[in-house]
C-alpha cells in the first residue's frame, strides 16, 4: 500500500527521457535566439545593454545576489560550530525567520567605478525595493510591488522610467529566503565549507563574534561555472541579538575572459523591520518620461 | 539560488556556455512537466523551446525574485495550459515516453519495471483533473510553494493546497487500486 509520501517521491522521481536529437535541435534554436537578441538589442539601443550591466544598480544587484546568497549559505554552514556567545544555529534560524529586512550595501572595486556611494534595500512580503545613492541623492530606484505585480525602474538622473507587469507570482522576503536557502545546497555547504572563528570584536559599537572563510566551495555551483574564483567572507553577529550586523566580502571571479570583481560591505541591517507597504509604491515625478 | 543568479548574469552578457548550462540544468524536469501535462513528447519539446526563447528575448528586463526553475516551470505550465485550451483535447497514454524509459535501463527486467512504473504513474496523473495535475507537478517537480502556485493559477494558496491534497489522494487510490488488483 503506497502512502502519500511514496506517491510524492514517485512524482519527484518521474523523468521524461531526453531525446538527444531534440535536445541538440532546441539548444541550437536557443543559441540562435541569444545571438539574434544580442544583435537586435545592440542595434536598437547601442549602449543600453552595457549601461544596464555597468550601471551601479546592476553591479550591486549581481554582487548583492552573490553576497546575500553566500551570506545565507554561510549562516547555515557555520551552524556546525557554536561559539561561546553566538549560537550559530540560532543565527541561521532567526535570519531565515525574518519576515522583512532593510540593509545598506556599499560596493567598491572594478565593478563599481564610483557611480554610487551606497544602496538601501528593502524586502518584505509587500515587495522589494532598492534605492541607489550618490552624493546624498537617489540616482536609481527599482521597486516591485507584490500586490500590483508590477516592477518599476527609475533612472533619476535621466528623468526616465519604465514599468512592467510581472507574469510570475511575486513573493516577498520570505520566499526569497527560501530560494536563497535551498536546503540541499546548504547541507552541502555545512558538510564541505571550511571556516575560521574570528572571536569577539566591537562592530559599530556592538559586541560581535565573527567568522571568516576563504573556501571557494561556499559559492556552490558557481565554482564550476568560472575559470577562477577567489572568495573571502567575513561575518559579524551581535552576541546579544544573534542577528548579523556586518558582512564583508571580496569576490574575484573570471569566466570567458571577463572578470567580476567586488568588494562589498553590508551593514545597517534591520531584521524583522516594520516596513510601511507604501514604501513599495514609487511616485513618479511629472517631468519624468516613460520609456516604452 | 546563487548559481541561478550567476547563470542569469552570464546569459545576459551573451554567454552561450551559460545558456547551455542553464538549459541542461532544468531541461529534464521541465520536459517531464510539459510531457506529463500535454501527453506528447513533440509538443513538450516545442513548449520548452518556446519558453526558453521568450525567456531569452525578455532577459534584459528579467529580474529574478524566486527560483529560476520555479519561474520557468510556471511559464511551461502556462504555455501547456494555453495549448491545451487551443487543442481542447487532452492526449493520454504516453507510450512513446515509456518505451524510451525502458530503453535506458541497464537490464530487461529493470527496464520493464521502470516502464511499467512510469506508465502507471503517467496514466494516473493524466486522469486527474487538470488543475490538480498541474499543481502536483509545480509543487513536486518545480518546488513552488502553494502561495506561488496560487498566484500562477489565480487562486488562493488554500485552493492550491487543496488541489494538491485531493490530487495526491486520488493518485494514491488509483495506484494502490492497481497494485491490489
Amino acid at each position: 500500500m503506497k502512502r502519500a509520501r511514496d506517491i510524492e517521491r514517485m512524482v519527484q522521481d518521474l523523468r521524461h527521457p531526453v531525446d538527444a536529437e531534440a535536445h541538440d535541435r532546441v539548444v541550437g534554436h536557443l543559441l540562435d535566439a541569444l545571438k539574434r537578441h544580442q544583435t537586435q538589442s545592440a542595434a536598437r539601443q547601442p549602449h543600453t545593454g552595457r549601461m544596464i550591466m555597468k550601471s551601479p544598480m546592476a553591479k550591486l544587484a549581481v554582487a548583492a545576489a552573490i553576497i546575500a546568497a553566500v551570506v545565507l549559505g554561510l549562516f547555515e554552514f557555520i551552524s556546525t560550530d557554536a561559539g561561546p556567545g553566538v549560537v550559530w544555529a540560532e543565527v541561521a534560524r532567526k535570519v531565515q525567520a525574518s519576515g522583512s529586512l532593510v540593509l545598506r550595501i556599499r560596493e567598491t572595486g572594478s565593478l563599481s567605478p564610483g557611480k554610487s556611494d551606497y544602496a538601501i534595500k528593502y524586502f518584505s512580503p509587500a515587495g522589494a525595493r532598492t534605492d541607489v545613492y550618490k552624493d546624498g541623492q537617489v540616482t536609481f530606484s527599482q521597486c516591485t510591488n507584490a500586490e500590483t505585480k508590477t516592477t518599476t525602474v527609475v533612472y533619476h538622473g535621466d528623468k526616465r522610467y519604465y514599468s512592467y507587469q510581472r507574469g510570475e507570482g511575486i513573493d516577498g522576503f520570505l520566499e526569497k529566503d527560501e530560494d536563497w536557502t535551498n536546503p540541499i545546497y546548504l547541507v552541502q555547504q555545512i558538510l564541505s565549507v571550511e571556516h575560521t572563528e574570528l572571536g569577539e570584536k566591537t562592530v559599530d559599537g556592538i559586541l560581535c563574534e565573527g567568522l571568516e572563510t576563504r573556501d571557494p566551495a561556499v559559492a556552490g555551483n558557481v565554482v564550476d561555472m568560472v575559470d577562477s574564483l577567489d572568495v573571502y567572507l567575513e561575518l559579524w553577529v551581535d552576541v546579544q541579538t544573534q542577528y548579523p550586523v556586518r558582512f564583508e566580502s571580496r569576490v574575484v571571479a573570471e569566466a570567458e575572459g571577463e572578470v567580476l570583481d567586488s568588494e562589498c560591505v553590508m551593514d545597517q541591517f534591520q531584521w524583522d523591520a516594520e516596513i510601511d507597504p507604501s514604501r513599495f509604491e514609487l511616485e513618479i515625478p511629472d517631468d519624468y518620461y516613460k520609456q516604452m | 539560488m546563487l548559481d541561478d543568479r550567476w547563470l542569469l548574469w552570464r546569459v545576459k552578457r551573451g554567454s552561450a556556455r551559460a545558456l547551455r548550462r542553464l538549459y541542461d540544468q532544468y531541461e529534464v524536469d521541465l520536459l517531464t512537466m510539459a510531457a506529463s501535462l500535454l501527453g506528447r513528447s513533440d509538443q513538450a519539446e516545442d513548449v520548452l523551446q518556446d519558453v526558453f526563447v521568450r525567456f531569452i528575448e525578455s532577459i534584459e528586463t528579467f529580474e529574478l525574485t524566486g527560483s529560476l526553475k520555479g519561474y520557468l516551470a510556471t511559464c511551461v505550465a502556462n504555455r501547456a495550459r494555453d495549448l491545451r485550451r487551443r487543442d481542447r483535447s487532452r492526449p493520454t497514454g504516453p507510450l512513446e515516453t515509456a518505451e524510451r524509459v525502458a530503453s535506458r535501463q541497464p537490464g530487461p527486467l529493470q527496464g520493464a519495471i521502470a516502464k511499467e512504473q512510469h506508465e502507471r504513474l503517467s496514466d494516473a496523473l493524466a486522469q486527474l483533473p487538470y488543475e490538480q495535475h498541474e499543481t502536483i507537478l509545480l509543487h513536486l517537480k518545480a518546488g513552488l510553494t502553494f502561495r506561488e502556485i496560487g498566484a500562477a493559477q489565480d487562486v488562493s494558496p488554500k485552493t492550491a493546497e487543496s488541489r494538491y491534497r485531493y490530487g495526491i489522494d486520488k493518485l494514491r487510490s488509483m495506484l494502490n487500486g492497481e497494485a491490489e488488483s
